[in-house]
């Protein structure tokens, strides 16, 4: 099985690596950048775990070609972070606690930092089409919304 | 505040090493038998050691459970997690904290006016010299405390603590960076990735292997492990271990020893052969002849009779199972997200056949679900694995379609009930019959065919049949026995054999579909004599914390009114009679195309003395959402040849479109015992949601799901 070059940007950090064409860039970011903070949930664009920040848009890289991703900015939740500090959502969820077992959280993040990135007043609609698709077993979601809400009021 | 008992653990464990380790100058690291699977058990137990032993939240860090170092406190289930292990770090709490003062006090030379106390360290105002947790926990005294079983009223005396309760989560700050690892990341060198390879369904024998699929194993340096019929693959590359898994699929064969029943699984529930207990006052189970149902002829006696159905339920953690084993110089070392971490060491022993000291369980976190899911089985299936390959690290996972497909489900059940109401509203007569497969199949030293693949390894398909707990509340009658003061009641426990599909403990196990049933059918009886939902309740109970949860919900939920086209419902419920208090109001609209829209959920809950309110929020909150999901949208499909429900989008759970506005109300009641609040709140949300939707429809709806389908069955019957 023959592997192609790829040079790929995550986090501000370019890397050439040799993979499998068809490989998703979950795997990409987890394995071969070790950026484990993205999940793998179901590996059908189902949940929401494994979201990620390309170009300014929220994207599922579960099933997302990594080779098809050359050439553009890639964010996972490590990379949200400006100089070591929070972003304004990651603080939002640290002030509430807006987490159970952690695991979806990342992906929720990622949804919601791409959101304010675009509009630092979203309606009620907007936060809902931006959680559409997120899963969340342990029932973390109303903290997460209080924790949503407060970007909003503020 | 009269006594405190510090509750079992402190029983085998009474040393203040049992539980804390000060070796390290300024941090104080706890130990714990309970694992954290999303519950804040680690925030909670920092909290309550720095409340009473006045060190810093932020010097306390709890130990991962590790069978090499950990207490052994059991499973982490059954909402005993505070209220055993919480107990037990307050108690050594409370002993170290008392002993400490004395020594520091006779060490000094001074008087308790006297000294200044921060951080651990106690200061001597006057001269300024300064004794430490630190430096007492390296004398004689300290190693030579035993911990009470019980502090009566003199010891609590010494004790004077804030019930704060503003901290910042142990965990979130690597959450919410992404750095914060599961099992899932573990990364060693040179270690394997692994999948395993599945046949349709439960009951099927390996055949063979393709043999040019064997050579293209090769030729891609992939391993293939198979023993009996367990077969996996392992590559050094995660990805090609993937792909190859899809490929495998079509190139392994297998012969399937028996079908799925697919006949309809409330009719089986009914017909096939059972054990039938009777459950008496107390809740415990007894092998003894089940009295007749009786009747009533009396016109001042109205009775009624109803049968609630609910589906199978699966955990369906968001990120699959996963394990991470190795066996290196006769020795296992596991890393498991299982909530029986002891029993699996002992269970991996036993199959091995080795001594249970060379067996080490590990904890690191998972994917949350709260019950047992596929983490026992991976653990297990990694150890097989790790066997075959010494002194490499095997990571195994299981895929979406394993974690649906494979996970032992919460049962599908049944509950008959009947009871009688007198002209006075007195509820005379009460009658449930519960019927359910098992909840009760964790693995075990003895069980180890409750391991999924130890029938495959042994090619031994033979199913066998559970055994009825007799335990008070324990698995199917959890909650069959109901809290309030009925004249008369007649309890059955059904253990019903050869169900298709296999099942374990699901988060309360009986106790969901037991509350829903009964608190939906006290509804229907106080409806009968036109008595409010409150007043039947409150009618019936004479225990002052009950009535006092109740009488909080009814005022949370007076001060808001209702939106238009609304309808409301409440439920109440004690979990196994003896942990937390929660009573539950549920508001909801049902839309034109029967689509059930929650808008506001009030939870009002007893918990004991307040550990840590945030963690109780979240549990009560979190466990009426999860509850919500099982109520609304949640049942396993399959049928003759495999589970259908393989992926979320048939098995659909609750999304951000439908969580209601919560107003949560906790009561504390400083100096009581903690009781368990992980599960309480799921049996009242289904039934307050249950009485809403009966209050909304005008009929009682009884088959859980409350789907389209289901609904517009029973409004059409």
């Amino acid at each position: 099985m023959s592997k192609v070059e790829c040079e790929l940007n995550i986090n501000g950090l370019s890397k050439k690596i040799n993979i499998h064409n068809d490989k998703p860039l979950i795997y990409v970011i987890r394995d071969d950048f070790g950026l484990t903070g993205t999940k793998l949930g179901c590996g059908l664009e189902q949940c929401g775990s494994c979201a990620v920040i390309i170009d300014g848009e929220k994207k599922l890289s579960c099933n997302l070609l990594a080779i098809e991703c050359e050439k553009k900015e890639i964010i996972t939740v490590e990379g949200l972070q400006i100089e070591s500090e929070l972003n304004h959502v990651q603080e939002a969820f640290r002030k509430f606690n807006a987490a159970q077992c952690g695991y979806c959280t990342s992906g929720i993040i990622i949804s919601v930092t791409a959101l304010f990135d675009k509009n630092q007043n979203p309606s009620s609609q907007e936060v809902q089409n931006a959680l559409d698709g997120h899963l969340c077993r342990c029932g973390s979601h109303s903290v997460v919304l209080r924790a949503i809400d407060s970007l909003i009021e503020n | 505040m009269n006594q405190f008992n510090s509750g079992p653990s402190v029983n085998t464990y009474n040393k203040l090493s049992h539980w804390f380790d000060f070796s390290n100058p300024g941090i104080l690291k706890v130990y714990s038998g309970k694992i954290d699977i999303g519950q804040h058990i680690s925030s909670t137990l920092a909290l309550i050691t720095s409340k009473i032993t006045e060190i810093k939240y932020d010097q306390i860090e709890i130990i991962k459970l590790s069978t090499d170092i950990s207490p052994n406190e059991g499973i982490t289930a059954s909402s005993l997690s505070v209220a055993n292990s919480g107990s037990a770090i307050k108690a050594a709490s409370i002993a170290l904290k008392i002993i400490f003062l004395n020594y520091a006090l006779e060490k000094l030379k001074i008087k308790n006016e006297d000294i200044l106390f921060e951080n651990g360290v106690i200061k001597d105002k006057n001269s300024n010299k300064t004794i430490s947790y630190w430096d007492f926990s390296k004398t004689d005294e300290f190693r030579e405390v035993i911990i009470p079983e019980i502090f009566d009223e003199n010891s609590l005396k010494k004790i004077n603590y804030e019930n704060n309760q503003k901290i910042e989560l142990k965990t979130i700050n690597e959450i919410i960076t992404g750095k914060y690892k599961y099992v899932h990341d573990i990364n060693f060198p040179k270690m394997l990735h692994s999948r395993i390879v599945r046949p349709p369904s439960y009951h099927c024998k390996l055949i063979k292997v393709n043999e040019d699929f064997k050579k293209r194993l090769v030729e891609n340096e992939i391993e293939l492990f198979v023993k009996g019929s367990f077969v996996a693959i392992l590559s050094l590359d995660e990805f090609l271990v993937i792909k190859f898994l899809e490929i495998a699929k079509n190139n392994i064969f297998w012969e399937e020893i028996q079908q799925l029943s697919n006949n309809n699984v409330f009719s089986s529930l009914e017909k096939h052969e059972k054990e039938s207990l009777l459950v008496k006052s107390g809740g415990e189970a007894f092998y003894e002849e089940i009295p007749e149902k009786k009747s009533f002829d009396d016109p001042k006696i109205e009775s009624l009779s109803t049968i609630f159905k609910k589906s199978y339920l699966m955990h369906g953690p968001i990120g699959p199972s996963a394990s991470c084993a190795i066996y290196n110089d006769k020795e296992f070392t596991v890393f498991s997200h299982s909530q029986s971490i002891f029993a699996l060491k002992h269970s991996i022993s036993k199959y091995f056949d080795i001594d249970s000291n060379l067996v080490t369980l590990k904890f690191m976190p998972g994917s949350g679900c709260y019950g047992h899911n596929g983490a026992d089985d991976v653990a297990f299936e990694a150890s097989v694995i790790a066997k075959g390959y010494p002194e490499r690290y095997i990571l195994l996972k299981w895929t979406r379609e394993d974690e649906h497909s494979w996970e032992p489900y919460g049962s599908a059940s049944l509950n008959k009930v009947f009871g009688a109401i007198n002209d006075d509203g007195e509820i005379v007569y009460w009658s449930n019959e519960a019927y359910s497969d098992t909840y009760l199949s964790r693995p075990s030293d003895i069980e180890l065919n409750n391991f999924i693949s130890f029938k495959f390894l042994t090619n031994n398909f033979v199913k066998t049949k559970s055994k009825p707990k007799t335990s008070a509340h324990m698995g199917i009658h959890r909650n069959l026995d109901p809290i309030y003061n009925f004249k008369e009641n007649r309890l059955v426990k059904n253990l019903v054999h050869d169900l298709p599909l296999r099942t374990s403990a699901l988060r309360t196990l009986g106790a969901f579909a037991n509350i829903t049933a009964s608190e939906s059918f006290l509804n229907d009886l106080a409806s009968i004599k036109n008595i409010d939902p409150f007043d039947i309740r409150i009618n019936h109970l004479d225990d002052e914390r009950a009535l006092a949860v109740l009488k909080s919900l009814k005022k949370e939920m007076d001060f808001f009114k209702p939106k238009e086209d609304s309808f409301r419902g409440i439920a109440f419920s004690r979990y196994k009679n003896s942990a937390a208090y929660c009573a539950v109001g549920v508001e909801l609209n049902v839309t034109d195309d029967l689509e059930i829209k929650l808008n506001h959920a009030w939870i009002s809950v007893d918990a004991g003395e307040i550990a840590y309110e945030d963690g109780i929020k979240a549990q009560v909150e979190g466990g009426f959402i999860q509850a919500a999901s099982w109520t609304l949208y949640e049942e396993v499909i399959f049928d003759s040849k495999e589970i259908i429900s393989k992926d979320w989008h048939s098995y659909k759970i609750i999304g951000f479109d439908n969580i209601p506005v919560f107003t949560t109300s906790i009561i504390d009641q400083k100096g009581c015992a903690y009781l368990g609040v992980g599960e309480v709140v799921a049996g009242p949300t289904g039934a307050a949601i249950s009485n809403a939707l009966c209050n909304a429809l005008g009929q009682r709806i009884k088959t859980l799901p409350f789907t389209k389908d289901n609904i517009t069955k029973e409004l059409l019957n």
